[in-house]
């Protein structure tokens, strides 16, 4: 039986008064698609940069295969294996579409050419190597959140998390990225998906974690999730 | 290759000046703008940190050097690396502004040259020379100083393309861009920032130095002068910031055109100086190459 | 040594009444525009010179310069806005283009000050009577207590006007979310305009205090008083005028007591060293300090 990729215990993150994680127990294995769904404020964001490093939680621990990384800085984390996108694209402005690519491999002992080749085949696979001199502030929004997908997995991640990578993109594109979520499982990541799109979620998914108020009310398969009664409430309630 | 033949071409064309009676000190003080300009478009351009004190790396490289040519009898192309050095080291006290950001550290950077030059003031004139400053005497060498500056400007472009091409510098550019997103890619800002931070602190000091020697005396209201990194600044925005070639068009234009004023009418001189950053910012707030390259993507490739 | 201290106190408060002023207009300026106005020590001295030319050339006393430093300081601010803000919002950094290009604006009015006066340091030969007053056992010269007291008439009309009228009530909301008021129909831009000449007419106004309680200025002294400004409003929390007005006594009083004690230029040295240690200290937590207030 080997570690879970990823296994977060009793996380716990306040904001002064306000508790944005009350307690948050999962884990995922190596190959699992997670959806994490939630209304506004249940914590689903919070959860994400926790993981990450951005935010050091004020209890709980995270591990990443079985190794503890709480509290470590975002680089180490990263470095360990995992990559995210964003909400909203944060995209390097004014650098060109293969730098934004490079970033991620930096520190990667391999000769410049390969990155550069590495970074354009991930272009060409993203459909925007005819882009790629251009900054990436010249994209549009869904041709950045699509940036943001090809930076996230050029160092090959084991642990992918996409936060709302549907919001805002048009059918077509959806569908792309869709698919693209299945290449990752077929190379066997990890990827927590938050979405607010059920359907997709629904779709994606083996297993579906549903978020209130920081708490987990409900973690099981998707058929499991979609007929709790207390993710219902928590959607539809008051 | 267009690389190496444009590095040809300056380098001749500098060379050429003492030996057929150029101007000598407009293209002293153009050498030394292109330096500074280029130097601060480290910490601006790259690193996205406005030092508005910019002056006090110069500064203070110019009073080691003159400290150590007068009182230390140290010759002084063994004191200009020193004058380096003692940036390094400026860079290294100020290093923990480099977690403000924005106005913040603009600001501080700013009370810090004040600071700078406020201490250097006070020390006992037995060193500093007090208020009529140190005069370096014998030592004056036009010519050399200008040959030393030369290689100093040639050495500052050379580490900047470098630094363009190199990984520090696409860590450094995605530092600027969005901090937060380049460390959860892997990027140890801290340390990212201090290489940066250092790269830029280290010309101007050494600039400061050369500057000293070849007009052969220091005082403290020269060579903490606020218009000093007025002109850095200015220069270097006026050609565009984030671009190896952006500071030395924009020192190029800018020193030729203060040129032109000055003569012209002497007294308008700052005035335009002031009205032209404001003009800058309002209708070039990319400068000119920035703006060139807006307008055509496709020539970045060839634009360091 | 205990005349000395009081002394040091008494003049603290008259010279951090000066320094609160600046600070409440800046931050005003920041708060409403989230412009960092480099320029404005140019614009107090702006207004000293503007005292100084009404007293030398036509014989009105500072007193009766101050409306009339006000009213025309108001009126270039006006103008200088919609000259030079609404562009700015253009360019992909407006914060650091707008400390640039004040920069600029800083550097044009020295520049202009110098041509029309020269670098001579300038003074108002305009006397009090009496020239001084006995207050406890401190002398202290009247033009300095008639400082203070316009100090004291001026914030409290800044302050009267922030929180009792329904423009000052707009300013204020402005300055704690820019977004939200212009939802509520509020023309941002006109009422940015008009704090950024309220912002220079308060500076003019400080110029000509400034011209009677230093004894002298000159075309280059607007960055010192640019550089206190910075400090009076970080130490009381940006875009926070009341915070500013206690700020500036606070290092009025700090300044003037250190002179007592140090050395003039060691004391400059304690002001700046203690702006860098508040922002760096601060910083930590400026983000939620920020929204916390």
């Amino acid at each position: 039986m080997t570690a879970p990729a990823i296994d977060v215990q009793e996380l716990v993150k306040r904001f002064g008064g306000l508790v944005a994680l009350d307690g948050v127990t999962f884990a995922a294995a190596q190959g699992e698609v997670l959806g994490i769904i939630g209304v506004n404020g249940a914590g689903k964001t919070t959860l994400m940069n926790c993981i990450c490093g951005i935010y050091r939680p004020d209890a709980g621990a995270i591990r990443l295969g079985g190794q503890d990384v709480t509290g470590w800085a975002p680089h180490d984390i990263a470095h360990r294996g995992v990559g995210r996108t964003f909400q909203v694209p944060r995209v390097f402005r004014r650098m060109s579409l293969i730098d934004n690519l490079l970033v991620p491999v930096l520190q990667h002992k391999v000769p410049d050419r390969a990155l550069i080749e590495a970074a354009e085949a991930m272009l060409e696979r993203m459909r925007l190597i005819d882009l790629r001199h251009n900054f990436a502030e010249e994209l549009s929004g869904g041709q950045q959140k699509l940036l943001e997908m090809a930076r996230m997995l050029m160092p090959d991640p084991q642990v992918v998390m996409l936060d709302e990578p549907f919001a805002g993109v048009h059918p077509t594109l959806c569908r792309f990225m869709i698919e693209q979520i299945e290449a990752m499982t077929a190379a066997h990541k990890t990827v927590l998906l938050i979405s607010h799109d059920l359907t997709s979620i629904y779709r994606l998914s083996n297993r579906v974690l549903a978020l209130n108020q920081g708490r987990v009310i409900a973690d099981g398969g998707v058929d499991a999730i979609r007929g709790n009664p207390d993710v219902i409430e928590a959607y539809l309630g008051s | 290759m267009l690389a190496t033949l444009l590095g040809g071409f300056v380098i001749l064309y500098f060379a050429c000046v003492p030996v057929l009676g150029g101007n000598l000190a407009f293209h002293f003080y153009l050498m030394l703008w292109i330096t500074m300009a280029s130097g601060f478009n480290v910490s601006s351009g790259f690193s996205g940190y406005m030092p508005f004190g910019y002056v006090a790396f110069y500064g203070v490289g110019a009073f080691t050097t003159a400290i150590l040519v007068k009182k230390a009898g140290f010759p002084v192309l063994a004191a200009l690396p020193i004058s380096g050095l003692a940036g390094l080291v400026l860079a290294l006290l100020f290093a923990p502004t480099l977690r403000l950001s924005g106005i913040y550290f603009a600001i501080v950077s700013l009370a810090l040259a004040a600071i700078c030059r406020l201490v250097i003031t006070n020390m006992p004139e037995a060193i500093t020379g007090g208020s009529f400053g140190l005069q370096l005497g014998s030592q004056a060498e036009p010519v050399l100083s200008f040959y030393v500056m030369m290689v100093v400007m040639l050495a500052a472009l050379g580490t900047i393309l470098w630094l363009s091409r190199s990984r520090l510098g696409k860590a450094l550019r995605a530092v600027r861009d969005d901090a937060e997103a380049a460390d959860m890619m892997g990027i140890n800002i801290t340390r990212v920032r201090l290489y940066g931070w250092l790269i830029a602190a280290f010309f101007p000091a050494v600039c400061g130095g050369v500057e000293a020697w070849y007009t052969n005396v220091v005082d403290t209201e020269t060579a903490f002068n606020t218009l000093i990194t007025a002109k850095t600044v200015i220069y270097a925005v006026a050609g565009g910031l984030g671009t190896v070639a952006g500071p030395i068009v924009g020192a190029i234009a800018m020193v030729w055109l203060d040129e032109l004023i000055w003569r012209q009418f002497p007294l308008l001189n700052l005035l335009i100086l002031g009205l032209a950053t404001v003009l800058l910012v309002l209708f070039l707030p990319r400068g000119i190459v920035g703006t060139v390259l807006r307008w055509r993507p496709g020539w970045r490739r060839y634009v360091p | 040594m205990e005349i000395l201290v009081l002394n040091g106190i008494v003049n603290g408060l008259v010279v951090g009444g000066v320094y609160a002023l600046i600070g409440m207009s800046l931050t005003l300026l920041y708060g409403v525009l989230r412009v960092v106005n480099f320029a404005h020590g140019e614009m107090v001295i702006g207004g000293s010179f503007l005292a100084y030319v009404l007293f030398h050339m036509a014989g009105i006393p500072p007193l009766l310069a101050l409306p009339i430093a006000a009213v025309t300081f108001f009126a270039l601010g006006y103008v200088a806005y919609y000259l030079l803000i609404p562009r700015l919002s253009r360019s992909d950094d407006p914060e650091s283009m707008s400390f640039l290009m004040m920069y600029g604006v800083s550097i044009a009015l020295a520049a202009l000050m110098l041509l029309l006066f020269e670098a001579d340091s300038r003074s108002i030969d305009y006397t009090f009577t009496p020239i001084s007053m006995k207050i406890g056992p401190v002398y202290v010269s009247t033009a300095r207590i008639v400082a203070l007291g316009v100090t004291i008439v001026v914030s409290a009309a800044v302050g009267l006007f922030l929180f009792a009228t329904l423009p000052g009530k707009a300013l204020r909301a402005a300055i704690m979310n820019r977004e939200a008021i212009q939802i509520m129909g509020v023309d941002i831009v006109r009422l940015s305009a008009f704090a950024f000449a309220l912002a220079t007419g308060l500076a003019g106004i400080t110029g000509v205090l400034v011209a009677l309680v230093f004894p002298a200025f000159n075309a280059f002294s607007g960055p010192e008083y640019s550089i206190i400004g910075f400090i009076v409003i970080v130490l009381g929390g940006l875009g926070n005028p009341i915070g500013a007005l206690l700020a500036g006594v606070l290092y009025g009083l700090v300044e003037q007591l250190a002179t007592v004690f140090l050395p003039q230029a060691l004391a400059q040295i304690v002001g700046f060293g203690l702006l860098v240690a508040v922002i760096l200290f601060r910083n930590a937590g400026f983000a939620r300090w920020r929204i916390g207030r």
